[in-house]
């Protein structure tokens, strides 16, 4: 039985106490979360992964993919990002390498990290048919099929794949004239095969094979978002919407097998377009866990996106998505380095931060409360250890004040705190209590 | 007279064509809008500069930078570097908040040294020189407060803020109430701190008539302080805040009247759920004239990150009506920025700010975002440089980047993506 399966017939299993505990929320809520397909518990056959949990209720969630893009990147490069990801404190990894020897990549990631990973299989399977075939547009559908298999045996949590995809949502982007119709690198790579192929997308086609594999190693399917918006111009057009059409149907039947599914998002969404968006997924996907990317409220933020995502995934987030794939700030220029992944991490973490609090997550709020009462003491000690991130606030701190005891150097002896301190506390005091 | 009270003689300046012509609205609109207070063109008649600006209802978000000297870090030549670099950053207004040593060269060499809005706290300067002059900050006199108004006005300030809002009643409510942080406005607590001792009213609150016609001499625009602004989320839209605000615009309502033009100034730490709701209570409360926000925060917790917690909250309160952002710093609740941190904090405000621009379908912002995404399809990266907010660091990124052979999977056949690039026309 999956746990989906388990979930529903009454069984509260080991995973769901462990993230209840993790939540500080009860496990039964949990198995009823699972049941409804709102929650959905990303795990592994190995045992140095932890379970995380996703979807409503819960503490908004942060994903970091890496991966070996150029000819020079290297495993241990790549590690040196997941470090830096691990380090700040994202929830889940994505292995997104498509070139290099990405099976010892993936064995390494899974063999190291004690959270739970995810891959995109279409990636290696294209690496492997190009070696095999001498181009990837030779790839088959049983090599798409038995490549997801095997990542799934090898302990990956969530698989993402472009399900949704579909001869007829291709059709709707060309036929509406999309700006960027090729935002996603599995989706463009997809729909370069299927149309060179003129065949429809196997994982749409033959998606119950798709569910016999997700059931048989209980992974998480990630619906990938082919028709994502690249820009904010394409936000919610038809082809965005058809696809989403389509991937609510196909959540309905995971769902009927015992598969636990999440859907992916946008992307660039203006920000007088972030509710709907949010509302139409949860509406048309039957409140499936939404794993946004960004989203990224304007185009021309090159440079410091993942300030540009931060916005729109807070404000995604506060509109009930559960998941935000993090944006560095190498995003629309590079390949983003170690240094990048940390504060890509560090952003959205501060984004989903602020979503739960707009959503009135209790924890979320008494954290809030607590550096309040901290400021408001200036106490500092207590300020670094409630801060997000505490090296970075002690770094700076230590650098941009001379006093360490009382008020900071931003100013100084007129200290707002220090000042009215004095006159209004003992009164204020009472009034509190 | 004030651009307001020219626009409402039906007159429109040589400033409200300039503000048409950047913002592609009509001479006309800027003028209905500066004539009914909605919008305010800050610029003081004894200060020439080239760079004008419009703020409010219709027009683009602006971004404001902080610079000015601390009794802790008093390097006058260092705050000249920050203004600079404010305003190469793309601001379009900053405040000179020096309580240094010499806060009157200061100001002059700001004034000299930039081309953009100036503004200022008089409050903090009359604090300063009554704790040398008096002993004591709270020995501090009427006069000498509005001495330092007048002086500053005629030195050229195009915008103060002044700490009009904060009464008797706010603070009585405020201890009635309770709060987690009481007062965090550097201005409101020694205003707070000079009430209680004195047992008076703010003068800048119960002469107010009397700082309306030193404003008006010169047109520089009120900024109405917002000394009751919310330190901590817990705080939002409290009584105190809301008592505030009220306060606020029953002031505003008498400096529209006497043709001095004005803006509010807010929050501060606001969560998410409160944004909407804070910024109509603003604009209702008092009669629409411009935000201008200090964030807004919309979360507590990430000090050495407040730029992006200002930057959600400031992104979100621009969809919602705010007209004016306050950059936020990395150095934010820890110290007094350097000018990396300066920088940082006008780029990340003016991400902010450009995601509600861009809300306008057609304008300027929007038009910008479209050239953006088709130099992203046609890999164009000298458009894309060319269009995007922060240029220079832009630039820099690019050049940080190791040289890329880009995915190359399939070397020398033919990639499913180009295949699909054919397939769509963008090949």
């Amino acid at each position: 039985m999956t746990i989906l399966e388990k979930a529903r017939a009454g069984e509260i299993t080991a995973e769901m106490i462990y993230v209840a505990q993790k939540e500080g929320i009860d496990p039964e809520l949990i198995r009823q979360g699972v049941a409804a397909g709102e929650i959905v518990i990303l795990m592994s056959s190995r045992p140095n992964i932890n379970p995380v949990a996703v979807g409503k209720g819960l503490f908004t969630k942060v994903s970091a993919s890496v991966g070996m893009y150029e000819v020079d990147d290297t495993i241990a490069g790549e590690m040196a990002k997941i470090d830096q990801a691990v380090k700040a404190k994202a929830d889940t990894l994505m292995d997104l390498s498509v070139r290099g020897p990405i099976d010892e990549m993936r064995e390494k990631v899974l063999a190291t990290v004690d959270r739970p990973v995810g891959t995109l299989p279409l990636y290696q399977t294209l690496a492997v048919a190009q070696e095999k075939y001498g181009t990837a547009l030779d790839m088959t559908a049983d090599d798409m099929f038995a490549m997801m298999e095997k990542h799934a045996a090898d302990g990956v949590s969530f698989l993402a794949l472009h399900c949704g995809t579909t001869m007829d949502v291709i059709n709707r982007a060309k036929e509406e004239g999309r700006i960027d119709p090729l935002v996603s690198y599995g989706g463009s790579h997809l729909i370069g095969w299927m149309v060179h192929n003129h065949c429809e997308n196997p994982f749409f086609t033959q998606y119950d094979r798709v569910l016999e594999i997700c059931k048989k190693y209980d992974v998480v399917l990630s619906f990938a978002d082919g028709m994502r918006p690249g820009c904010i111009a394409d936000s919610l057009d038809g082809a965005q919407v058809h696809e989403l059409v389509i991937l609510g149907g196909l959540v309905k039947k995971a769902r009927a097998a015992g598969v636990q599914v999440m859907v992916k998002g946008p992307g660039h969404v203006p920000l007088d377009q972030i509710q709907t968006t949010v509302s139409l997924q949860k509406q048309l996907c039957g409140g499936a866990p939404y794993f946004v990317f960004g989203c990224l409220p304007t185009d021309s933020g090159a440079g410091m996106d993942h300030v540009t995502g931060a916005i729109g995934g807070a404000i995604a987030s506060y509109y009930g998505a559960d998941f935000l794939c993090y944006v560095t700030p190498a995003e629309h220029i590079g390949m983003p380095s170690a240094d990048d992944v940390y504060l890509g991490v560090m952003a959205s973490r501060i984004a989903a931060h602020a979503g739960d609090v707009g959503k009135g997550h209790p924890a979320a709020i008494a954290w809030d409360l607590e550096m309040s009462h901290a400021r408001r003491e200036l106490n500092w000690g207590r300020q670094m250890e409630l801060a997000i991130d505490t090296e970075t606030a002690t770094k700076v701190w230590k650098d941009r004040s001379t006093n360490f005891e009382s008020e900071c150097s931003m100013c100084g002896d007129f200290c707002a705190m220090k000042i009215v301190g004095k006159y209004l506390r003992d009164e204020n005091q009472e009034a509190r209590n | 007279m004030t651009q307001m009270l020219k626009a409402r003689q039906g007159k429109i300046t040589e400033e409200m064509e300039m503000v048409a012509i950047s913002e592609g609205f009509t001479p006309e609109f800027i003028r209905a809008g500066v004539a009914a207070g909605r919008i305010v063109i800050p610029k003081n008649k004894l200060r020439n500069r080239t760079k004008i600006c419009g703020i409010g209802g219709g027009l683009d978000v602006k971004v404001n930078g902080l610079m000015g000297t601390s009794g802790d870090r008093d390097d006058m030549e260092m705050e000249v570097k920050k203004l600079k670099i404010i305003e190469d950053a793309g601001a379009h207004g900053f405040m000179d908040l020096s309580m240094g040593e010499d806060i009157d060269t200061m100001r002059t060499m700001s004034l000299r040294n930039s081309n953009i809005a100036a503004g200022c706290v008089p409050v903090y300067q009359a604090a300063k020189e009554a704790t040398e002059k008096r002993g004591l900050m709270v020995n501090m006199t009427s006069d000498d407060l509005f001495d330092v108004v007048e002086k500053q006005c005629q030195a050229g300030m195009d915008f103060m803020a002044v700490h009009s809002a904060l009464n008797m009643d706010v603070l009585n409510i405020l201890k009635k109430s309770g709060r987690v942080a009481d007062v965090v406005s550097r201005g409101g607590s020694l205003l707070t701190g000079w009430m209680f001792h004195n047992d008076k009213e703010n003068p800048l609150y119960a002469e107010f008539d009397r700082l309306l016609e030193i404003l008006k001499a010169t047109d520089t625009v009120l900024s109405i302080g917002d000394a009751i602004r919310p330190g901590a989320n817990a705080d939002s839209l409290d009584q105190a805040h809301l008592r505030g605000l009220m306060v606020a615009g029953e002031l505003t309502k008498r400096a529209l009247a006497a043709g001095v033009q004005v803006m509010v100034e807010g929050p501060g730490h606001v969560p998410l759920n409160h944004i909407p709701s804070a910024m109509l209570l603003q604009k209702r409360l008092c009669f629409d004239v411009p935000y201008y926000i200090l964030g807004f925060l919309a979360t507590d917790v990430a000090p050495g990150y407040d730029n992006i917690s200002g930057a959600i909250g400031g992104a979100f309160a621009g969809m919602h009506g705010a007209d004016f952002l306050c950059y936020l710093t990395p150095a934010e609740h820890l110290g007094l920025p350097n000018e990396e941190d300066v920088r940082i904090g006008v780029e990340t405000t003016r991400i902010a700010a450009n995601a509600a621009n861009v809300l306008k379908r057609g304008g300027a912002a929007w038009n910008r975002d479209l050239a953006m995404s088709r130099a992203r399809v046609s890999r164009n990266q000298e458009e894309q440089v060319k269009n995007a907010i922060n240029q220079a660091n832009l630039i820099a990124a690019l050049a940080a980047q190791k040289p890329s052979h880009g995915c190359a999977v399939c070397a020398d056949s033919k990639c499913p993506a180009d295949v699909a690039a054919e397939f769509f026309g963008i090949a």
